[in-house]
């Protein structure tokens, strides 16, 4: 059987973990914090502190995905159906039951983790080009559903869901602009899935992540559990990306159909492909990257009056260049004997 | 019961076209081992050629059909040539094709909707719209569209041709064998670099077919590929992956169930349906409904 080689506490240029989280931890509370203590315009702009927090919602569906595409190797398509569950749960729950947000994330977690059953279960039959189907296709129908349940607000989605609340204060309301409560909370959950993946990746359950990734003949004939652990790693990966999609329907304050689009689970996909699959800081890289990149290009787009996006069509260059010339990814460990 | 057989001859032009692509997937599959996610833009792009033919160069049917044939064969060979023998040639297409085919279809999906704006387009009208009176029921009668029926008949024509090149000529011989084993026939001789390109071309033909044939009875969109594709690879999962006549059944089947779907469901479910059935199908019997004629694997 091949080593096992885990990254250990390689974080950005070679610093622990902890002294990572709390150099980052202090940046982000510059940012919320800064145009607080000084008078005049806005060092930093609103449309910047979207992209940080659109940034930090990415990288936790990044590390959501992980799981399957990173840690058991299997190609998911329909991680979107995870992130639009949550949203809808939170959005349903928020609008008519009036339950408190933070309990909404975790019925929708609970919502995720039992529609993932089913998935996980498809998951032991059948792999690699058909389970990227099946993914695919169980996205669409919640995407369909969505669209045609009245209660679920049709095409339009459901609008005007309210702010949370941190102790009576209002999370828009935390830090100098309304995005900074949001910002917090994402940096911590963000931190909180990145210590909990690096953990479980030197765990028996990673090396056993490990062995299926690597052969899952031989790891059943080893004694493990093969069935459970698939099951596991997909019930792990529904809840994060949950929790990202509730808080972008509370941070958004809407939710639509478009939440469950193939496009959005393809972005996904490739911000685990570009990271570099089962690297956790490849996760926050790949998923800042997928975010700020179109933003660039629809500036360029404005600025140079074309009358189409040409993000898209560099998108899909990225990925056939990146096949080419790094297939594993920027942060990616090279795999010896693949297919 | 008169609606319901209604239903059933309306959808069955629908299960043609998805028929013909997912025959596309399925040879193509068969041969190089990769899901070819560029064969939904294929089919987009089959469809605008039908669309430029018939409405600038007024082109009639059947020429124009060739013509968008020809250009799907072009294009399915250059998506070949560009994107996966590189891939082939050092021996990691099997880690690094899907996602290769992933981007390759957005970069045609989105260069195509640059190109020709995201407005829906109609062809003109080739052939007369009426409908034809096929049998009684009582005093209802069962109709079929003059556009629908010329559609099955030249999915008929299609599906036979590609049948008989197959079981008759030495290139079909060799792709069978193809699919069951590559690397043996390869030491047996056979030009497999060649034999791949025939495949593409093929695929590229059939998925340019469905282009042109939904473009007869429906706007096209530069979008269209995605949901299409997708479709057509139910189809060749709930037939089974490889076999032709699985494809045919399998397409029409699921023609047939949208059909219906709309009809007594929802319209809003039609497309909702035909995953449903293939999610359901690929976990009781992941080979498809006649994929045991693995031998017969294109």
């Amino acid at each position: 059987m091949k080593k096992l080689r885990i990254n250990s506490g390689e974080w950005l240029f070679g610093l622990s973990g902890r002294v990572t989280f709390l150099i980052s931890a202090i940046l982000i509370l510059f940012v919320c914090f800064v145009d607080k203590f000084h008078g005049g315009k806005a060092w930093i702009p609103s449309y910047t502190q979207h992209i940080l927090v659109t940034c930090l919602l990415s990288a936790l569906l990044a590390l959501g995905l992980n799981f399957i595409s990173g840690y058991l190797g299997q190609t998911s398509l329909g991680h979107a159906a995870f992130y639009g569950i949550g949203a809808y749960t939170t959005a349903v729950l928020l609008t008519y039951t009036g339950l408190n947000f933070w309990l909404s994330i975790f019925v929708g977690m609970l919502m995720s983790m039992l529609l993932a059953i089913p998935l996980a279960a498809a998951s032991l039959r059948v792999k690699g080009q058909f389970l990227v189907v099946i993914t695919y296709a169980f996205c669409e129908i919640f995407r369909y559903i969505a669209i045609n349940v009245p209660v679920l607000g049709g095409t339009g989605g459901m609008a005007g869901l309210k702010a949370p609340e941190v102790f009576g204060v209002r999370i828009t309301k935390l830090a100098a602009t309304n995005k900074g409560g949001y910002m917090i909370l994402l940096f911590l959950l963000v931190s909180v899935a990145a210590f909990f993946s690096w953990r479980v990746q030197r765990s028996r359950v990673g090396y056993a992540f490990a062995a299926i990734r690597e052969d899952e003949i031989a790891a059943e004939a080893m004694g493990i559990n093969v069935k459970y652990y698939k099951t596991l790693a997909m019930v792990i990966s529904a809840a994060i990306c949950s929790i990202a999609g509730s808080i972008q329907a509370a941070f958004a304050t809407m939710v639509s159909p478009e939440l469950f689009s193939s496009t959005k689970s393809i972005q996904i996909f490739s911000m685990v492909v570009i990271g570099g699959r089962m690297s956790i800081k490849g996760m926050i890289l790949g998923g800042s990257l997928m975010t700020i990149l179109p933003e660039v290009f629809h500036s360029v787009k404005d600025m140079a009056g074309l009358s189409f996006d040409p993000w898209n069509i560099l998108y899909g260059l990225l990925l056939v260049v990146m096949m080419r010339v790094r297939p594993q990814g920027i942060w990616g460990r090279k795999e010896k004997d693949e297919g | 019961m008169f609606v319901f057989l209604q239903q059933i001859i309306n959808g069955l032009a629908q299960g043609g076209i998805y028929s013909l692509i997912a025959i596309g997937w399925t040879t193509v599959f068969g041969i190089v081992g990769v899901i070819n996610w560029t064969h939904g833009e294929v089919y987009m792009l089959g469809a605008y050629v039908g669309y430029f033919v018939t409405t600038f160069l007024h082109l009639p049917l059947i020429p124009a059909l060739l013509v968008s044939m020809l250009a799907g064969m072009v294009i399915a060979v250059l998506v070949d040539e560009v994107g996966y023998r590189p891939l082939r040639k050092r021996g990691v297409l099997a880690a690094t094709g899907f996602i290769t085919a992933l981007g390759l279809s957005t970069i045609l999906r989105y260069s195509a909707s640059a190109a020709f704006t995201v407005n829906p387009r109609a062809y003109p009208e080739l052939i007369e719209q009426e409908l034809l009176t096929l049998f009684r029921v009582g005093d209802s009668a069962i109709t079929i569209s003059s556009l629908h029926l010329i559609i099955l008949i030249g999915t008929f024509v299609i599906m036979v041709a590609l049948e008989l090149f197959m079981k008759r000529t030495l290139t079909g011989k060799a792709m069978l064998a193809a699919s069951q084993d590559m690397q043996t026939l390869g030491l047996m001789g056979v030009n497999a670099e060649l034999l791949i390109k025939i495949t593409f071309a093929i695929s590229g033909a059939l998925g340019a077919a469905a282009g042109f044939f939904i473009g007869l009875l429906y706007a096209i969109d530069p979008i269209m590929g995605a949901l299409a594709g997708l479709k057509g690879w139910s189809c060749a999962i709930l037939g089974g992956i490889g076999s032709i006549a699985g494809s045919l059944v399998g397409g029409i089947l699921l023609g047939i169930a949208e059909s219906l779907t709309a009809g007594f469901i929802s319209t809003g479910y039609k497309d909702a349906i035909g995953f449903a059935i293939m999610i359901f199908i690929l976990l009781i019997k992941p080979s498809g409904l006649m994929g045991y004629k693995f031998e017969e694997k294109v």
